[in-house]
């Protein structure tokens, strides 16, 4: 996009001379100079509707108070937003709000972080004159099985109605009735089926919509905040690991203008009872059938003798939800220590991935002006909060196509050829067809056409960059001659050893058929992993690992793009996963001497320059040293 | 010739003394005898707490944790969970899971009861808190709750330690 010459307007806000671009709001202009005004319907992703009037003050020249979050600002305009007036409109503003609000906070989940409580202290009148009963409404509703509504704590700020129009665009939940009779409902009272959900209890300013999981688990003072990433999927949306007791209460949504837009999806939102710890688990060794209770050292010790016995003859399966961290260290552990060559992350047969595969950043979508669904609803369901950009998107003018796989002639036809910005998005299954129809479209269209494949798992995308693939190492080089076998080719390869690493039930080894039949005849099956599945019945050697949310490291969106993600709960007593594969790699001979993760990051960054991006939390782009 | 005079005055001196001994023995005794009798504590005295219960036996206290955020010292901890029709335990949405106080930590302060919005607690009489081993501190829910036939009213007051009565004459 061409930098677009923006025109400037200068105006006073309490005082001070502020400059803005043309068309920005009162209420942005006043926090450019760290003017706070109170708000209640206005939010930053949404049209103005001006509803709540906390946000009145005073303009010279208007005869009535303005909503700062309605009204642009135009040159020379004298703003105050502290006057006696302005002041008595406030607390006007609050006591009405109040008249029916049931405060009840003592019992409420918003209670602490409230905007209501906070600017009913700020700018509020201290006691209420309303000596009347108050209106009652229905509590505790569910809307679905993630969200309950308190009809009474509602204040009708329209953000939740707002959101399902304006932001996903489902139009789920509906003011409905009038006057104080007003309520938020959805459709015939159905449950509500939205998958973004869990969006509309942040950015309720009141208790209104609350989290079912999260409901009487905390108060906001006693959770450790963690900033994190999203184990669901390959999106990688920003999250905030809220924990009490070091035990997770919530996922929030911490915004990246780049990445999730401040949304997330229910599906991640809701994923974290899965990394919940259950039990104080040691390693286990199978000795004459049965699996016994043994140290670390034993375990790995036992680990190590058997996989010398193996000799080359052993294939690791990382999953996609592995830190790049311990991905690196695991493709050392078999290319160099075991030397061998079988290395997979992916759950099955899957297309040759490429560094083009991230040519279009999750970002520029918004640029676009056609966007191409390959499987249609299938791409949406494998990065939820895809949608949510695609939507805004075609809000701006976006022509989205969803089409099927097969159907790739039909979006080819759809695309006008003056089309300037084309993308084609499809899960890494449908590459070869999303590959096909990119190419024909180029031919067609003059302007630029790219693509984004969606990965399985939050590092799908870092355990090809770093080659955990049988035939491709880190940086997609070719291996010349020494390519190993991939997952699907394990049974009946000859294999004596599989070591599987997996950190998330999410994106587990799920056996397949011809999997279940090979792998109980396996002499040796190491499962290192963080959650027991029934791959432990199998197992000979078991090491407890680390959660997604426990360990410090970095991972790899779709687009790639490195974030960090931080121990949020901590498990001290269980082996980093990264100290346990050095001590299988030390007792094989390698010494290795990592101290620390940074170490490994910063050793990583050196074998693969590309990934200097870590500490920019910017995209990997391969261009150059390929 | 000392020895005369104090013979003679000897006997007045005894009958003098042995009137004051008399003079008292009428008058109640102030010993109390501790800790198998009490004192009365004043109204308002700050001892060990007490979680009320409502008339009907269901709790005040509603797991809003505004008590243990309240507290200077930060030993009281509590955890919320929801009542369900078929388990109740008090009247709204809400109830304490957890409720503990570490008795050693806190100063007695009262903090707790003011910032309680249900006054589900007060700080009550007992302060004959000694005991052999510090975990027997930590009071948890029902060493604090008052006893369910205790709630016979809603604005009960908290029961009140054993006074002191008149102490019986042995002699
Ligand atoms: S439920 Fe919350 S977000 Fe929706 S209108 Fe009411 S107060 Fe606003
Ligand atoms: S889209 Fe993916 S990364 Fe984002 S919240 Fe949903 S599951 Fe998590
Ligand atoms: S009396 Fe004071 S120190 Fe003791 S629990 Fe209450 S608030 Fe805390
Ligand atoms: S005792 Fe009172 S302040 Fe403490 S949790 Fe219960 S209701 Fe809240």
């Amino acid at each position: 996009m061409a930098a677009v010459q923006t025109e400037t307007v200068t105006l006073t806000v309490n005082g001070q001379s502020v400059t803005v671009p043309k068309g920005t709001l009162i209420l942005d202009a006043a926090k450019e100079v760290g003017i706070d005004i109170p708000i209640f319907c206005s939010h930053p992703k949404m049209a103005p509707v001006a509803v709540c009037r906390m946000c009145l003050v005073e303009v010279e020249k208007m005869p009535k108070l303005q909503p700062a979050c309605a009204v642009y600002v135009a040159d020379g305009m004298v703003v105050k937003t502290v006057t006696d007036q302005v002041n008595k409109y406030q607390k006007g503003v609050l006591e009405f709000l109040l008249i029916n609000h049931p405060l009840d906070c003592p019992i409420c989940d918003k209670g602490g972080e409230c905007p209501l409580q906070d600017q009913t202290y700020q700018y509020g009148p201290g006691a209420s004159r309303f000596t009347f009963d108050k209106a009652h409404f229905d509590k505790a509703v569910p809307l679905s099985d993630r969200i309950v509504l308190d009809r009474e704590r509602c204040i009708l700020c329209w953000r939740c109605t707002r959101f399902s129009e304006e932001i996903s665009g489902e139009r789920e939940l509906a003011l409905i009735q009038r006057g104080v009779h007003t309520i938020i409902g959805t459709y015939n009272d159905e449950p509500a089926q939205s998958n973004y959900q869990g969006n509309w209890t942040e950015i309720c300013p009141v208790g209104a919509l609350t989290s079912r999981q999260y409901r009487f688990i905390s108060r906001p003072w006693d959770l450790d905040r963690t900033a994190s990433v999203c184990p669901g999927c390959a999106m990688g949306c920003n999250i905030q690991i809220d924990a009490r007791n070091n035990k997770i209460g919530r996922f929030q949504s911490r915004e990246n203008v780049a990445v999730d837009d401040s949304w997330l999806c229910d599906y991640g939102r809701y994923s974290f009872p899965n990394f919940q710890r259950e039990s104080q688990e040691r390693p286990r060794i199978r000795r004459n059938g049965a699996l016994e209770e043994v140290s670390f050292d034993e375990a790995i010790g036992f680990a190590a003798d058997q996989l010398t016995q193996a000799g080359g003859q052993v294939a690791g399966w990382a999953s996609p939800s592995d830190t790049n961290e311990e991905l690196f260290l695991f493709r050392r552990l078999f290319r160099d220590v075991f030397q061998s060559p079988h290395l997979d992350h992916r759950p099955g047969a899957l297309p040759d991935p490429e560094p083009e595969d991230t040519s279009l950043p999750i970002a520029d979508i918004e640029h676009l002006d056609h966007a191409i669904l390959l499987g249609g609803q299938e791409v949406i369901d494998a990065a939820p909060v895809l949608h949510l950009r695609l939507f805004k998107s075609q809000r701006k003018g976006l022509i989205v196509h969803k089409v099927g796989v097969g159907e790739g002639k039909k979006a080819l036809d759809a695309v006008p050829a003056e089309a300037q910005a084309v993308g084609v998005l499809a899960t890494e299954a449908n590459k070869s067809a999303a590959v096909e129809l990119q190419s024909r479209l180029s031919k067609k269209v003059k302007g630029s056409v790219r693509r984004l494949m969606i990965t399985t798992g939050p590092n799908g995308r870092g355990a090809k960059d770093l080659g955990i693939l049988p035939h491709l190492g880190p940086g997609y080089v070719s291996l010349n001659g020494q390519s190993g076998k991939g997952r699907v080719e394990w049974p009946g390869a000859g294999l004596r050893a599989v070591y599987i690493h997996e950190s998330s039930p999410l994106h587990a080894f799920a056996t397949s058929d011809a999997e279940s039949m090979w792998l109980p005849g396996l002499p040796l099956l190491i499962y290192h992993r963080f959650k027991s599945s029934p791959l432990d019945d199998l197992a000979h050697v078991i090491i407890p690992g680390h959660a997604f949310t426990e360990k410090d490291g970095t991972v790899t969106n779709m687009e790639g793009r490195v974030q960090r993600i931080k121990t949020a709960i901590d498990a001290a007593w269980v082996r980093e996963d990264w100290r346990v594969m050095q001590a299988i790699a030390n007792r094989l001979g390698a010494g290795w001497t990592y101290a620390d993760v940074a170490e490994i990051t910063a050793e990583l960054v050196r074998a693969l320059p590309p990934y200097a991006a870590v500490n920019q939390a910017e995209r990997v782009t391969w261009s150059e040293n390929r | 010739m000392a020895g005369v005079k104090e013979t003679l005055l000897g006997p007045i001196y005894i009958a003098r003394a042995m009137l004051t001994t008399l003079k008292h023995n009428r008058k109640p005794i102030v010993t109390i005898e501790y800790p198998e009798r009490q004192k009365p504590v004043p109204p308002r005295e700050r001892g060990r707490h007490i979680l009320h219960r409502y008339a009907d036996g269901l709790e005040k206290c509603v797991g809003c944790e505004l008590c243990a955020i309240a507290c200077p010292v930060g030993c009281i901890v509590v955890e919320a969970a929801e009542n369900t029709p078929e388990h109740r335990v008090s009247p709204g949405e809400r109830y304490a899971k957890r409720y503990e106080i570490n008795l050693l930590r806190c100063i007695y302060c009262g903090l707790c009861e003011e910032a309680c919005p249900y006054d589900a607690i007060t700080m009550g009489p007992r302060y004959d808190l000694a005991d052999d081993h510090p975990d027997k501190f930590i009071a948890v829910k029902e060493d604090l709750l008052e006893p369910l036939s205790a709630s016979i009213s809603d604005t009960a007051l908290p029961t009140a330690a054993p006074s002191a009565q008149p102490v019986a004459r042995k002699w």
